[in-house]
Protein backbone atom coordinates (compact mmCIF):
# COMPACT_ATOMS: atom_id res chain seq x y z
CA UNK A 1 0.00 0.00 0.00
CA UNK A 2 1.36 3.40 -0.85
CA UNK A 3 1.55 6.22 1.63
CA UNK A 4 -0.46 8.46 -0.64
CA UNK A 5 -4.00 9.52 0.12
CA UNK A 6 -5.86 6.36 0.98
CA UNK A 7 -9.35 7.76 0.70
CA UNK A 8 -10.78 8.57 -2.68
CA UNK A 9 -12.24 12.01 -2.45
CA UNK A 10 -15.52 13.18 -3.80
CA UNK A 11 -15.51 16.71 -5.10
CA UNK A 12 -16.74 19.01 -2.41
CA UNK A 13 -19.33 21.41 -3.71
CA UNK A 14 -19.77 23.55 -0.63
CA UNK A 15 -17.26 24.83 1.82
CA UNK A 16 -17.33 22.47 4.79
CA UNK A 17 -18.46 24.92 7.45
CA UNK A 18 -21.45 25.92 5.37
CA UNK A 19 -22.81 22.56 6.52
CA UNK A 20 -22.75 23.78 10.09
CA UNK A 21 -24.18 27.20 9.41
CA UNK A 22 -20.74 28.62 9.99
CA UNK A 23 -20.35 27.11 13.45
CA UNK A 24 -16.86 25.83 14.08
CA UNK A 25 -17.41 24.54 17.59
CA UNK A 26 -20.10 22.30 19.03
CA UNK A 27 -22.31 23.57 21.82
CA UNK A 28 -21.32 20.54 23.87
CA UNK A 29 -17.84 19.31 24.77
CA UNK A 30 -15.26 18.91 22.01
CA UNK A 31 -15.23 15.21 21.35
CA UNK A 32 -12.05 13.18 21.19
CA UNK A 33 -11.17 11.72 17.80
CA UNK A 34 -11.77 8.23 19.10
CA UNK A 35 -15.10 9.05 20.76
CA UNK A 36 -17.70 6.55 19.67
CA UNK A 37 -20.86 7.68 17.92
CA UNK A 38 -23.80 5.33 17.96
CA UNK A 39 -27.22 5.85 16.40
CA UNK A 40 -29.99 5.44 18.92
CA UNK A 41 -32.21 2.41 18.64
CA UNK A 42 -35.73 2.27 17.31
CA UNK A 43 -38.35 3.56 17.50
CA UNK A 44 -36.96 6.81 16.19
CA UNK A 45 -38.79 9.73 17.66
CA UNK A 46 -36.48 12.47 16.63
CA UNK A 47 -36.60 14.77 13.68
CA UNK A 48 -33.36 15.25 11.90
CA UNK A 49 -32.78 17.55 8.94
CA UNK A 50 -32.37 15.18 6.02
CA UNK A 51 -29.08 16.50 4.77
CA UNK A 52 -26.82 14.05 2.97
CA UNK A 53 -24.31 14.44 5.79
CA UNK A 54 -26.80 13.62 8.55
CA UNK A 55 -28.13 10.69 6.57
CA UNK A 56 -24.63 9.35 6.11
CA UNK A 57 -23.68 9.83 9.76
CA UNK A 58 -26.81 7.95 10.85
CA UNK A 59 -26.09 5.14 8.40
CA UNK A 60 -22.47 4.85 9.47
CA UNK A 61 -23.27 4.92 13.17
CA UNK A 62 -25.77 2.06 13.14
CA UNK A 63 -22.75 0.22 14.48
CA UNK A 64 -20.55 2.25 16.81
CA UNK A 65 -18.11 4.40 14.87
CA UNK A 66 -15.45 6.91 15.88
CA UNK A 67 -15.51 10.63 15.18
CA UNK A 68 -12.29 10.21 13.20
CA UNK A 69 -13.80 7.51 11.05
CA UNK A 70 -16.91 9.55 10.36
CA UNK A 71 -14.73 12.45 9.27
CA UNK A 72 -12.67 10.17 7.06
CA UNK A 73 -15.68 8.54 5.44
CA UNK A 74 -17.54 11.79 4.90
CA UNK A 75 -14.31 13.47 3.77
CA UNK A 76 -15.13 16.35 6.06
CA UNK A 77 -12.86 18.05 8.57
CA UNK A 78 -13.11 16.70 12.10
CA UNK A 79 -14.37 20.07 13.30
CA UNK A 80 -17.40 19.93 11.03
CA UNK A 81 -18.23 16.38 12.06
CA UNK A 82 -18.02 17.35 15.72
CA UNK A 83 -20.64 20.04 15.21
CA UNK A 84 -22.94 17.79 13.18
CA UNK A 85 -22.67 14.98 15.73
CA UNK A 86 -23.33 17.40 18.55
CA UNK A 87 -26.53 18.48 16.79
CA UNK A 88 -27.57 14.86 16.31
CA UNK A 89 -26.87 14.19 19.98
CA UNK A 90 -29.03 17.12 21.00
CA UNK A 91 -32.06 15.72 19.16
CA UNK A 92 -31.38 12.24 20.46
CA UNK A 93 -30.51 10.69 17.12
CA UNK A 94 -27.15 9.45 18.33
CA UNK A 95 -25.35 8.94 21.58
CA UNK A 96 -21.67 9.55 22.05
CA UNK A 97 -19.36 7.63 24.33
CA UNK A 98 -16.14 9.39 25.23
CA UNK A 99 -13.08 7.19 25.73
CA UNK A 100 -12.43 5.98 29.26
CA UNK A 101 -9.94 8.56 30.56
CA UNK A 102 -7.74 6.06 32.37
CA UNK A 103 -7.99 3.24 29.83
CA UNK A 104 -4.32 3.56 28.91
CA UNK A 105 -3.27 2.95 32.51
CA UNK A 106 -5.75 0.19 33.31
CA UNK A 107 -3.83 -3.07 33.66
CA UNK A 108 -6.87 -5.20 32.93
CA UNK A 109 -7.66 -3.34 29.72
CA UNK A 110 -4.02 -3.37 28.62
CA UNK A 111 -3.80 -7.12 29.15
CA UNK A 112 -6.93 -7.62 27.09
CA UNK A 113 -5.42 -5.40 24.41
CA UNK A 114 -2.20 -7.43 24.49
CA UNK A 115 -4.06 -10.72 24.13
CA UNK A 116 -6.09 -9.28 21.29
CA UNK A 117 -3.08 -8.03 19.36
CA UNK A 118 -1.29 -11.34 19.79
CA UNK A 119 -4.33 -13.11 18.37
CA UNK A 120 -4.55 -10.96 15.24
CA UNK B 1 -38.21 19.99 6.57
CA UNK B 2 -37.96 16.37 5.57
CA UNK B 3 -36.44 14.05 8.10
CA UNK B 4 -34.63 10.76 8.04
CA UNK B 5 -35.97 7.88 10.05
CA UNK B 6 -34.25 4.59 10.50
CA UNK B 7 -35.69 1.32 11.64
CA UNK B 8 -32.91 -0.59 13.29
CA UNK B 9 -32.19 -3.82 15.02
CA UNK B 10 -31.23 -3.68 18.70
CA UNK B 11 -27.99 -1.85 19.27
CA UNK B 12 -24.69 -3.49 19.87
CA UNK B 13 -22.83 -2.43 22.99
CA UNK B 14 -20.52 0.52 22.63
CA UNK B 15 -16.96 -0.80 22.70
CA UNK B 16 -14.11 0.43 24.83
CA UNK B 17 -11.72 2.38 22.63
CA UNK B 18 -7.96 2.23 22.96
CA UNK B 19 -5.57 4.35 21.00
CA UNK B 20 -1.96 4.31 19.84
CA UNK B 21 0.00 6.94 17.99
CA UNK B 22 2.34 6.25 15.10
CA UNK B 23 4.90 9.03 14.77
CA UNK B 24 7.99 9.74 12.73
CA UNK B 25 9.22 11.92 9.95
CA UNK B 26 7.57 12.64 6.66
CA UNK B 27 7.21 9.61 4.37
CA UNK B 28 8.76 7.24 6.90
CA UNK B 29 6.02 4.68 6.37
CA UNK B 30 3.41 5.56 9.00
CA UNK B 31 0.45 4.92 6.75
CA UNK B 32 2.00 1.71 5.46
CA UNK B 33 2.55 0.59 9.06
CA UNK B 34 -1.07 1.34 9.96
CA UNK B 35 -2.36 -0.29 6.79
CA UNK B 36 -0.49 -3.52 7.49
CA UNK B 37 -2.62 -4.25 10.52
CA UNK B 38 -5.76 -2.13 10.20
CA UNK B 39 -8.98 -3.91 9.28
CA UNK B 40 -10.00 -0.91 7.22
CA UNK B 41 -8.03 0.85 4.53
CA UNK B 42 -6.33 3.70 6.37
CA UNK B 43 -8.61 6.69 6.34
CA UNK B 44 -7.46 10.23 6.03
CA UNK B 45 -8.95 12.70 8.43
CA UNK B 46 -8.54 16.42 8.25
CA UNK B 47 -8.36 18.36 11.45
CA UNK B 48 -8.39 22.11 11.47
CA UNK B 49 -6.26 24.13 13.74
CA UNK B 50 -8.08 26.94 15.39
CA UNK B 51 -6.74 29.93 17.23
CA UNK B 52 -7.58 28.27 20.53
CA UNK B 53 -5.57 25.16 19.76
CA UNK B 54 -2.29 26.99 19.46
CA UNK B 55 -0.59 26.72 22.83
CA UNK B 56 1.33 29.67 24.15
CA UNK B 57 4.38 27.45 24.35
CA UNK B 58 4.17 26.58 20.70
CA UNK B 59 7.74 26.07 19.55
CA UNK B 60 7.71 28.15 16.43
CA UNK B 61 5.92 30.46 14.10
CA UNK B 62 3.05 28.92 12.24
CA UNK B 63 2.13 30.69 9.07
CA UNK B 64 -1.56 31.26 8.73
CA UNK B 65 -2.42 29.72 12.08
CA UNK B 66 -4.98 32.34 12.94
CA UNK B 67 -6.90 31.66 9.79
CA UNK B 68 -7.03 27.96 10.35
CA UNK B 69 -4.59 25.43 8.99
CA UNK B 70 -5.76 22.02 7.93
CA UNK B 71 -3.60 19.07 8.77
CA UNK B 72 -4.19 15.57 7.54
CA UNK B 73 -3.57 12.41 9.48
CA UNK B 74 -4.23 8.81 8.62
CA UNK B 75 -5.67 6.28 10.96
CA UNK B 76 -6.73 2.67 11.13
CA UNK B 77 -8.99 0.51 13.24
CA UNK B 78 -8.48 -2.91 14.77
CA UNK B 79 -11.21 -4.86 16.53
CA UNK B 80 -9.51 -6.42 19.53
CA UNK B 81 -12.47 -8.35 20.88
CA UNK B 82 -16.21 -7.98 21.04
CA UNK B 83 -15.98 -5.00 23.34
CA UNK B 84 -12.70 -3.36 22.48
CA UNK B 85 -11.47 -1.41 19.48
CA UNK B 86 -7.96 -0.10 18.93
CA UNK B 87 -7.31 2.99 16.83
CA UNK B 88 -3.94 3.77 15.32
CA UNK B 89 -3.37 7.43 14.52
CA UNK B 90 -0.51 8.59 12.36
CA UNK B 91 0.83 11.97 13.38
CA UNK B 92 0.94 14.65 10.74
CA UNK B 93 4.47 14.56 9.38
CA UNK B 94 5.45 18.11 10.16
CA UNK B 95 6.91 19.06 13.50
CA UNK B 96 5.01 22.31 13.58
CA UNK B 97 1.78 20.52 14.31
CA UNK B 98 2.65 19.70 17.89
CA UNK B 99 -0.66 21.03 19.11
CA UNK B 100 -2.40 18.20 17.34
CA UNK B 101 -0.08 15.67 18.86
CA UNK B 102 -1.25 16.71 22.31
CA UNK B 103 -4.77 15.77 21.39
CA UNK B 104 -3.68 12.55 19.71
CA UNK B 105 -1.52 11.49 22.61
CA UNK B 106 -4.01 12.25 25.35
CA UNK B 107 -5.26 8.91 26.62
CA UNK B 108 -3.05 6.90 24.27
CA UNK B 109 -1.54 3.60 25.36
CA UNK B 110 1.68 4.79 23.82
CA UNK B 111 3.46 5.54 20.61
CA UNK B 112 5.47 3.87 17.89
CA UNK B 113 8.23 6.09 16.56
CA UNK B 114 9.05 4.93 13.06
CA UNK B 115 12.60 5.57 12.00
CA UNK B 116 14.29 5.74 8.63
CA UNK B 117 18.00 5.27 9.30
CA UNK B 118 18.83 7.28 6.19
CA UNK B 119 17.11 10.24 7.82
CA UNK B 120 17.58 9.57 11.49
CA UNK B 121 17.25 13.20 12.63
CA UNK B 122 13.67 13.21 11.34
CA UNK B 123 12.61 11.22 14.39
CA UNK B 124 14.44 13.25 17.04
CA UNK B 125 11.47 15.52 17.62
CA UNK B 126 9.12 12.60 18.18
CA UNK B 127 11.50 10.83 20.55
CA UNK B 128 11.96 14.04 22.56
CA UNK B 129 8.26 14.63 22.66
CA UNK B 130 7.26 11.22 24.02
CA UNK B 131 10.18 11.09 26.41
CA UNK B 132 9.27 14.50 27.77
CA UNK B 133 5.63 13.53 28.25
CA UNK B 134 6.52 10.19 29.82
CA UNK B 135 4.44 8.36 27.23
CA UNK B 136 5.49 4.72 26.67
CA UNK B 137 7.00 4.33 23.23
CA UNK B 138 8.80 1.91 20.98
CA UNK B 139 11.34 2.85 18.33
CA UNK B 140 10.71 0.83 15.18
CA UNK B 141 13.38 1.00 12.50
CA UNK B 142 11.56 0.65 9.22
CA UNK B 143 13.26 -1.85 6.94
CA UNK B 144 12.94 -0.20 3.59
CA UNK B 145 13.43 -2.87 0.93
CA UNK B 146 13.29 -5.38 3.77
CA UNK B 147 16.98 -4.91 4.48
CA UNK B 148 18.54 -3.99 7.80
CA UNK B 149 21.25 -1.42 7.31
CA UNK B 150 21.76 -0.75 11.00
CA UNK B 151 21.70 -2.86 14.10
CA UNK B 152 19.05 -1.79 16.63
CA UNK B 153 21.86 -1.22 19.12
CA UNK B 154 23.40 1.40 16.82
CA UNK B 155 20.07 3.15 16.52
CA UNK B 156 19.59 3.03 20.28
CA UNK B 157 22.99 4.63 20.79
CA UNK B 158 22.38 7.25 18.13
CA UNK B 159 19.06 8.20 19.70
CA UNK B 160 20.27 7.64 23.26
CA UNK B 161 16.92 6.30 24.31
CA UNK B 162 16.69 4.74 27.77
CA UNK B 163 16.92 0.99 28.25
CA UNK B 164 13.19 0.69 28.95
CA UNK B 165 12.38 1.83 25.41
CA UNK B 166 12.39 -1.11 22.99
CA UNK B 167 14.21 -0.58 19.69
CA UNK B 168 13.22 -3.04 16.99
CA UNK B 169 13.62 -3.63 13.30
CA UNK B 170 10.27 -3.60 11.57
CA UNK B 171 9.22 -3.98 7.97
CA UNK B 172 6.18 -1.72 7.99
CA UNK B 173 4.68 -3.72 5.12
CA UNK B 174 4.58 -6.93 7.12
CA UNK B 175 1.66 -7.71 9.37
CA UNK B 176 3.69 -9.87 11.75
CA UNK B 177 6.34 -7.18 12.21
CA UNK B 178 3.76 -4.53 12.92
CA UNK B 179 1.90 -6.86 15.24
CA UNK B 180 5.08 -7.64 17.19
CA UNK B 181 5.88 -3.93 17.46
CA UNK B 182 2.45 -3.24 18.96
CA UNK B 183 2.90 -6.15 21.37
CA UNK B 184 6.19 -4.62 22.54
CA UNK B 185 4.49 -1.29 23.03
CA UNK B 186 1.71 -2.69 25.21
CA UNK B 187 4.27 -4.70 27.18
CA UNK B 188 6.29 -1.51 27.70
CA UNK B 189 3.15 0.26 28.92
CA UNK B 190 2.42 -2.59 31.33
CA UNK B 191 6.00 -2.62 32.64
CA UNK B 192 5.76 1.06 33.31
CA UNK B 193 2.57 0.57 35.31
CA UNK B 194 4.07 -2.21 37.36
CA UNK B 195 7.01 0.03 38.14
CA UNK B 196 9.43 -2.39 36.53
CA UNK B 197 10.58 0.15 34.00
Amino acid sequence: MSGAGPTPRLPRVVRPYVLTGGRTKPAGPVLALESTVHATSSPPIHTVPATPENTRILELSVDPVSIAELAGRLTLPVGVVRVLVDDLTTVGAVTVAEPIPAAATDVGLLERLLDGIRAL
Amino acid sequence: MASVLFDRPPRAATPTTMKMVVAGGFAVGKTTFIGSISEIEPLRTEAEMTVESVGIDHPGPVAGAKHGTTVAMDFGRITIDRDMVLYLFGTPGQDRFWFLWDELVRGAVGAVVLVDTRRLPDCFAAVDYFEHLGVPFVVAVNLFDGVATHHPRQVREALSVPANVPVVLCDARRHTHVQETLVLLVEAALRRLSGAA
